[in-house]
């Protein structure tokens, strides 16, 4: 009897969306290797996903419940399961084609724990998913971001930009040096291991590249290349397309906050000319997060 | 042993645009088996573990003045390698429009020859493809195997009748690009394809690990074969628990086979069917996917040519 009272209750979680691409690029985002576990943590305010690495690394993918068509949250508390990240990826990926727009819905949990997903917006063909969830690790590391003085430390770029940037960073190797001057006000990224490269940003000289720069006093932190390059080595083609910005900041011990902006409009709402700015309504952005530590000098 | 024919302006487009460019992603090698009414491309009739695929072709459908004779009751077969094929006839063809007034002033030549080629002191055969120009005339030399023997002949010649039975009930895949495109993406999570196929117009796909489950069912496809009415009460099943009731009240049958496999055989659709059936051979032996073909311009099946591809199953299956 009392199995049949828990299959009555309703799911946690019931929601539909209608832009599965949406969401495939913004959780490719966060995908920098082949094997990653990735939390989930439910809310009345959306969905977050969460990844790591060895302490050093963390990324966050909010998908807030406005980008859903339909969100039904019945939970207590934030439930949270562990999932691998590749296999959601690519599975969602299976219900996107191209040139069509697709409606979905997510479940969570199935009758057996599972993260259920099926096509719902054709009756005579349908697309239907089951991925075994696990109870999450705890998350090693807190990634408490505070920031470094009574001023942010702060500068926005075109991503794209950054992601060239970082992307030639290659070369020099293991470890970057990111530094902030407010006279004049400039930003690099130096790379030094096998021959060194410089890359500057100056903020009055680059207007249309460095969107914005708010630092009052000089500060370099080191990050290691691997990571820096995590933040932006599967940033979406709709991230460029859009020519949207990203917004570096450097918090107390010079934690790095990466943050990139996705857009999960649905494609035959975003014209150009919806907005003057050409920006979407902000409800249909996903928020990508990356925190990294810095590297401590010896 | 001799063969020496002309291909026709639509055998060359056929060939060109359509079939070669299809089984070049079937594999690389085929077999070209010659009779005196048919030239049909095979895919792995002889040694068993890829996609089987057949393409047959009347002589007319290719072909005009087509001569083929050897002791063999006028039969030729030889293994060639489709993409030097497809370069073969391209770039005649290229040549054809390129320097002739028009195509039909020009005549694609194609035969089996014996050359000595540069370094080598045996002569090897080569089917050999003859355009002759207004002023010069551009042959080239597609490397073939020895032919096959009487033996081998004959061994062909049986796995090609026994690829030819039709399972008992075929449903009709409208959008194959759709379908395609599907288990591109599905190719990412597993190996393994579960293909149930019912009597209701029901094709039901699904990839199942321990870690995920990953189908899509297409529902009230056209039947042709044994066919049945759909119990009014599946309506509200999950596509899982309505395959399994189909397959135990004996309405469908369910097969397991490789993804990869199953893809490749969707790359068929490069030839440009009209129509795309699946259906799963008498005791699960095989998944079958025939293509069909209409006259130009009609719903008429075009005869003079036929598609069809076999793929081996993993497992025997429920059924």
């Amino acid at each position: 009897m009392s199995s049949s009272a828990v299959e009555a209750e309703a799911p946690d979680l019931v929601c539909q969306l209608d832009n599965v691409q949406g969401m495939v690029d913004a959780l490719s985002a966060v995908r920098w290797k082949r094997h990653q576990d990735a939390v989930v943590e439910l809310s009345e305010h959306g969905v977050v996903l969460i990844v790591e690495d060895t302490g050093c690394l963390q990324a966050k993918v909010y998908l807030q419940r406005e980008l859903f068509v339909r969100y039904e949250y019945h939970a207590e508390g934030r439930p949270r399961f562990g999932v691998s990240l590749g296999l959601f990826v690519d599975c969602l990926n299976s219900f996107s084609a191209p040139g069509r727009s697709s409606m979905i819905e997510i479940q969570y949990p199935g009758p057996d724990m599972q993260l259920l997903i099926k096509s719902v917006d054709s009756l005579d063909a349908c697309i239907y998913a089951e991925i075994r969830t696990r109870i999450p690790d705890t998350i090693s590391w807190d990634y408490n971001f505070e920031p470094a003085g009574s001023t942010p430390l702060t500068f926005t770029v075109k991503s794209a930009a950054l992601k060239e940037a970082i992307d030639d960073l290659e070369w020099p190797g293991s470890s970057i040096q990111i530094n902030l001057q407010p006279d004049p006000p400039c930003i690099t990224f130096k790379g030094e291991g096998h021959g060194d490269l410089q890359i500057d940003f100056t903020y009055y000289v680059n207007t249309d590249l460095v969107i914005a720069f708010h630092c009052d006093c000089q500060v370099s932190y080191r990050y290691k290349y691997k990571f820096l390059r995590a933040t932006t080595s599967n940033l979406p083609s709709s991230v460029i397309k859009d020519n949207r910005g990203s917004k570096l900041t450097i918090g107390r011990g010079g934690m790095l906050k990466v943050q990139h902006l996705v857009s999960v409009a649905r494609s035959a709402t975003s014209h150009p000319h919806i907005d003057s700015a050409g920006h979407q309504q902000p409800s249909r952005i996903a928020y990508i997060e990356f925190f990294v530590k810095s590297e401590v000098d010896e | 042993m001799k063969f020496k024919a002309f291909l026709t302006e639509h055998g060359v487009n056929l060939l060109e645009r359509r079939f070669l460019p299809a089984l070049d992603k079937m594999g690389k090698i085929c077999h070209l088996f010659l009779t005196r009414d048919h030239a049909i491309f095979l895919h792995n009739l002889l040694n068993g573990d890829g996609v089987q695929c057949i393409a047959q072709f009347r002589k007319e459908a290719l072909f005009d003045d087509y001569r083929i004779s050897s002791q063999n009751e006028d039969r030729i077969a030889f293994a060639i390698d489709v993409s030097l094929l497809l370069r073969a006839v391209r770039s005649s063809v290229s040549i054809c429009t390129e320097f002739g007034n028009g195509p039909s002033a020009n005549r694609l030549q194609i035969k089996l020859v014996k050359k000595l080629p540069l370094n080598c002191t045996q002569p090897m055969p080569f089917l050999t493809f003859e355009t002759k120009g207004y002023k010069s005339a551009v042959i080239q030399d597609v490397p073939i195997s020895k032919p096959l023997s009487r033996a081998q002949v004959l061994e062909l010649q049986t796995a090609l009748e026994l690829a030819q039975d039709i399972p008992q009930t075929l449903v009709q895949v409208p959008e194959l690009n759709q379908l395609q495109n599907f288990v591109e993406r599905m190719k990412q999570v597993g190996d393994m394809l579960n293909v149930s196929i019912s009597k209701y117009g029901d094709l039901h796909v699904q990839i199942s690990t321990t870690l995920i489950t990953l189908g899509a069912e297409f529902r009230k496809l056209l039947v042709i074969g044994e066919q049945a009415e759909a119990p009014s009460d599946d309506r509200n099943q999950s596509a899982q628990t309505r395959s399994e009731r189909a397959i135990s009240r004996g309405d469908a049958q369910r097969v397991q086979v490789s993804v990869k496999h199953f893809s490749r055989s969707l790359h068929c659709h490069l030839a440009k069917p009209d129509c795309t059936f699946y259906g799963i051979a008498p005791q699960g032996s095989c998944l079958t996917v025939i293509f069909q073909f209409f006259i130009p311009g009609t719903h008429q099946t075009d005869k003079s040519i036929s598609l069809h591809c076999r793929l081996p199953v993993l497992d025997p299956g429920s059924s």
